[in-house]
C-alpha cells in the first residue's frame, strides 16, 4: 500500500477553518467594478508601454496602459501576434506609437510612483 | 464495463464478491471465476490476495478523498448534501468496509491506520460544517457547550451505519430516506433563515427522488 500524504488533525482543522472564513472574507464583486474597463476614456491619458511575450511558438504584442498620474491604474491589451520577431518588434513600435497620445513619449510611468515594497 | 482493463475488471470482481462474502472468505480461484479469467493470468496481474485487498482499498481511499476533498466547494446547504449523496454511493458501493472492519484490524493494520485517518476528517469536517454554518445565521449557536459534538457523532453515525442498519432490518437502502435521516439531525437547530434555506434550496432537490 502506498503511503499516503498526512497532516496532524490541528493542522487540518485549521485549514477547515480558513477555507469556512473564505465565504465570509470574499464577496462577489460589482459590476460596476469593471467601469473602468469598459469606460476606456481615460485610456487616452496614459503612457503606453509596449511589451512582446513568446507564446505558442508566437511572438505576442501587448500594448500596457498605464495612467500617467495614477500608475496603478493600468490595463494590458493584447494587440496581435507575429511568427518573426523582427516583424513583432517593428509592428509592437508602430502600434504604440498610434495608440500613444504624444507620440514623443513625453507621458512616461516612473517604477517608483508604484510604490512597490519588495519584501 | 467492456472497456474496464483486466486489472480494473479484477478489482470490480473482488468488490462484488468481498460484498457478498466478506474479504476473508474470498479465494483467488472465486476471483477468477467472477472475472472471467485464469487463476494464472489473475496472478499475472496481482501476485497474491493481499495485493487485490491493497489495490481495492487504494481505490476506495482514492474515492474517500476525492468526497473529502468536496468540503465547502460552494456556501450553501446543498454542499452538504451533495457530499452526503457521495457518501451514500461511496458506503453503498463498499458495503464490505463494515462487515470487515475488525478483520481489517487484525490482518491489514496499515489499512485500519488509513481508515482511521479518514474517519477522522470525515467527522472534522462534519464539525466545521456546523461551526461555519453558526456563523453563516443558518444554525442556532450550541445552547450548551459539547451539544453540537455530540451532533457531529450522531450525524457520522447516521451516515456511516446507516446502510447496514437498513440491510439489518430488511429496510430499502434508499437515498433519499438516508439523505432525511442525516438532516433530520440537523434541522431541529435550523434558525428561521436556515429553515428558509433548507425549504427553498435542498428539499426540492428531495422531488428528484420520487
Amino acid at each position: 500500500m502506498k503511503h499516503a500524504f498526512t497532516m496532524p488533525a490541528e493542522l487540518y482543522a485549521k485549514m477547515l477553518d480558513e477555507l469556512s472564513n473564505l465565504f465570509f472574507t470574499e464577496k462577489l464583486g460589482l459590476d460596476s467594478d469593471m467601469n473602468f474597463y469598459r469606460d476606456d476614456l481615460w485610456l487616452s491619458d496614459t503612457a503606453v508601454i509596449e511589451t512582446l511575450i513568446r507564446r505558442k511558438g508566437t511572438w505576442e504584442i501587448s500594448l500596457l496602459f498605464a495612467h500617467h498620474k495614477t500608475p496603478l491604474k493600468f490595463l494590458s491589451r493584447r494587440i496581435t501576434s507575429h511568427s518573426c520577431p523582427h516583424r513583432a518588434r517593428t509592428m509592437a513600435f508602430y502600434m504604440r506609437r498610434l495608440a500613444a497620445k504624444d507620440q514623443r513619449g513625453t507621458l512616461t510611468v516612473d517604477i517608483n510612483d508604484l510604490n512597490l515594497t519588495l519584501n | 464495463m467492456n472497456n474496464l482493463t483486466t486489472k480494473q475488471k479484477i478489482l470490480e470482481a473482488s468488490i462484488r464478491l468481498f460484498n457478498w462474502n466478506d474479504v476473508a472468505n474470498v479465494r483467488l480461484q472465486q476471483i477468477a471465476d467472477e472475472t472471467g479469467i485464469s487463476v494464472g493470468n489473475l496472478a499475472y496481474h496481482f501476485k497474491n490476495k493481499e495485493a487485490i485487498v491493497n489495490a481495492v482499498y487504494e481505490n476506495l481511499f482514492d474515492e474517500f478523498s476525492g468526497i473529502l476533498s468536496g468540503y465547502l466547494l460552494s456556501s450553501k446547504l446543498t454542499d452538504f448534501d451533495l457530499q452526503m449523496e457521495r457518501y451514500h454511493r461511496f458506503f453503498a458501493r463498499y458495503k464490505f468496509y463494515l462487515i470487515d472492519l475488525f478483520e481489517i484490524e487484525r490482518s491489514y493494520p496499515a489499512i485500519m491506520e488509513r481508515w482511521r485517518e479518514c474517519v477522522h476528517k470525515m467527522v472534522l469536517q462534519i464539525r466545521k460544517r456546523l461551526d461555519y454554518n453558526v456563523q453563516r445565521g443558518i444554525l442556532r449557536p450550541e445552547p450548551m457547550p459539547g451539544v453540537y459534538d455530540t451532533l457531529t457523532n450522531n450525524i457520522w453515525m447516521t451516515v456511516v451505519f446507516w446502510i447496514p442498519q437498513q440491510v439489518l432490518k430488511d429496510q430499502p437502502v434508499d437515498e433519499l430516506l438516508f439523505k432525511k435521516s442525516v438532516w433530520e439531525h440537523i434541522s431541529p437547530h435550523f434558525t428561521a433563515k436556515g429553515l428558509d434555506e433548507f425549504k427553498m434550496e435542498v428539499q426540492p432537490l428531495f422531488l428528484s427522488f420520487k
